[in-house]
């Protein structure tokens, strides 16, 4: 039963670390929580839920991360006669990302979030293990590397995203999935003060990243700080909490170390505020104040030259110009100028875009991602192509946490699609969640929508940074996800 | 027994992320003008009375781009970046709604973003 396996490994989660509950007892108290009965109840529902469509059609799923995979399972669950295929490379797809940020902090190991893909297949659906080189929608057909022509009558795009490293001058590479190919980009990230926890082997350079930093602190006596340099760049990225995490991360480890007074923090994003939403973005500030962060806003890091150590940001800003009689208001010019910085240690965010061939192709968009209606999920021009995930066109929401929400609209209005009904029952409402770790032992849980106000699930203080969330994050959200979302339940 | 209530408090967490009780709570905003009349009023001076757009003034057309295209700008533009933090695609259009807003001249993106494509857009 799925139900008891994601609490087996919530019991194996709190197993691993110190200080928590005895199995035994942690057992004891599952078995008597009527909280507990109500998870496995539900869940157990689920479970036995029994095909709800009888509707028919070859569907291929191009990307077998969370997001395609979640999707594969649900429809495997909800359709009778299922005829899925899912077209996806990388053999550890599945690999679980959020806890990249727990691996540069060194809570846990690389093998805690890695995942084979072979194990989250849904039962019948096909596996093509190949990169999908070309879309064809006007011909319902995409093209695999190896030549392969794959038909489809309904396409779900769920590709994810590409970490532009390259597109940093002085950097090189791109990665696909986080848990791929990455030799390139690792020539200059991972080392010698560069780093970056956005893909699995980039966190674990980082944790030895930090413990250098610690080393080079206790070693220094100039009276100028050391400085530590984190960027957020000028493109929609994923989790958009990660940049400033890594932060408090450092900032905690720092601090324990003893060494706190030694270095400079310094969050250099693009854009000009913290957060979308206005509560998060004061409750940040203040986060940021107590520890004594600085921050530089709207500079974008564009050059690094990694033997010198100096980075180079693109700071912008508006001046005021002539009065404009139309608008009855000053007109305001863009200026922007080239500011170097000298760094010890810096976290890059990575830019981040569709890959090539989707914005190439008929599919993609101008800007590369998939254009869909952000409520349906369909896209606006082939009705029988839906996308899902970071590759999708949608505000705010390249989160797991977000694909979380996505996959259950997608499936509802694909098979209504299917079943050849006009009105697509499901709309997506932009919910996603940023667990924010602001240090080794607490959380701000954000959550909200396109409304842009706090969502809060719990009838507790969103903005407040509390225990029982860093506890949500490290032991249940995972299981929650790969025993969960993967297998179309949670 | 501190441990025990916070373990049973993350398993409360994880029936409630489960998907219980989290239904679109969207609220029906109020505006003070129709999209058509914000248009008119303002947006025409720049974008153009077809939405053509002014290269003089650094206004794009508008009355090209796509309705989900329309939304995903206006998004950008009412929200400052489509991302949580990312930075505004168009800064100069994000400062002019502050001050459109604050003015009373805004609108909702889905409604302003059907109103442009149904009245302007050429490829239809």
């Amino acid at each position: 039963m799925k139900s008891d396996k994601i609490i087996e490994e919530i019991l194996g989660e709190i197993e691993k670390h110190e200080g928590a509950l005895s199995r035994r007892d942690a057992m004891k108290l599952l078995a008597a929580s009527p909280i507990a009965a109500g998870v496995l109840a539900g869940t157990a529902t689920t479970t036995e839920a029994y095909a709800s469509s009888d509707a028919k059609g070859k569907i291929v799923i191009v990307g077998g991360g969370l997001a395609g995979i979640a999707t594969a399972a649900k429809l495997t669950n909800k359709l009778s006669n299922p005829d899925i295929t899912i077209i996806e490379p990388n053999p550890h797809s599945v690999s679980y990302q959020p806890g990249q940020t727990l691996v540069a902090a060194g809570v846990w190991q690389k093998s805690d979030i890695t995942y084979d893909t072979a194990n989250f297949i849904p039962k019948g659906a096909k596996w093509i293990k190949e990169m999908v080189v070309s879309f064809d929608p006007a011909n319902n057909k995409v093209k695999t590397q190896s030549g392969i022509e794959v038909a489809y009558d309904y396409l779900v795009v769920a590709t994810g995203l590409v970490l532009d490293f390259a597109s940093i001058k002085g950097l090189e590479g791109e990665i696909m999935s986080s848990a791929s190919e990455n030799e390139v980009v690792r020539k200059k990230v991972g080392k010698n003060g560069v780093y970056s926890i956005y893909f699995a082997d980039g966190a674990v350079d980082t944790y030895k990243g930090i413990q250098e930093l610690i080393a080079k602190a206790k070693a220094h006596t100039g009276s100028e700080k050391l400085q530590a340099l984190f960027t957020d760049p000028a493109t929609a990225i994923k989790c958009g909490g990660a940049p400033k995490k890594i932060m408090y991360i450092i900032h905690d480890l720092l601090t324990k170390a003893g060494v706190r007074d030694k270095v400079e923090l310094t969050f250099c994003p693009s854009g000009d505020k913290m957060f979308g939403v206005p509560e998060y973005n004061d409750a940040i500030f203040e986060q940021f104040k107590k520890r004594g962060f600085k921050w530089e806003f709207k500079t974008n890091l564009v050059a690094i030259d990694t033997d010198k150590k100096v980075a180079t940001f693109e700071y912008k800003w508006l001046e005021k110009g002539e009065y404009d009689e139309d608008l009855k208001e000053y007109t305001m010019i863009p200026m922007s100028k080239n500011i170097e910085k000298k760094y010890d240690f810096i976290h890059i965010t990575p830019p981040q875009k569709a890959p090539d061939l989707i914005g190439k192709s008929p599919i993609g968009s101008s800007k590369g991602w998939v254009p869909v209606v952000k409520e349906t999920l369909q896209h606006v021009t082939y009705k029988n192509v839906f996308a899902i995930g970071d590759v999708a066109a949608l505000p705010m929401a390249k989160t797991g946490g977000s694909a979380r929400k996505e996959y259950a609209v997608l499936v509802d209005n694909l098979i209504a699609v299917m079943e050849k009904k006009e009105k697509l029952p499901a709309a997506y409402d932009g919910y996603t969640v940023c667990p924010l770790i602001t240090s080794l032992g607490t959380v701000m849980l954000a959550e909200f929508n396109w409304t842009a106000k706090p969502t809060p699930s719990f009838p507790l203080d969103p903005t407040q940074e509390r225990w029982i969330w860093w506890l949500l994050k490290v032991y249940a959200l995972k299981p929650m996800t790969i025993y969960g979302m993967l297998s179309g339940r949670a | 027994m501190k441990q025990l209530t916070l373990i049973c408090m993350t398993v409360a967490s994880l029936a409630l992320l489960s998907g219980c009780g989290d239904k679109p709570k969207s609220e029906a905003a109020k505006y003070k003008y129709s999209a058509a009349e914000v248009y008119k009023e303002t947006c025409l001076h720049c974008h153009g009375n077809k939405g053509e757009g002014n290269p003089e003034k650094k206004a794009p057309a508008i009355n090209k781009q796509s309705i989900q295209e329309l939304e995903m700008s206006l998004f950008d533009i009412k929200n400052g970046g489509l991302g949580q933090s990312t930075a505004s695609e168009h800064e100069v259009m994000e400062h002019n709604m502050k001050k459109l807003a604050e003015k009373g001249y805004d609108y909702d993106i889905k409604v302003m973003a059907s109103y442009i494509f149904n009245t302007f857009n050429i490829s239809k």
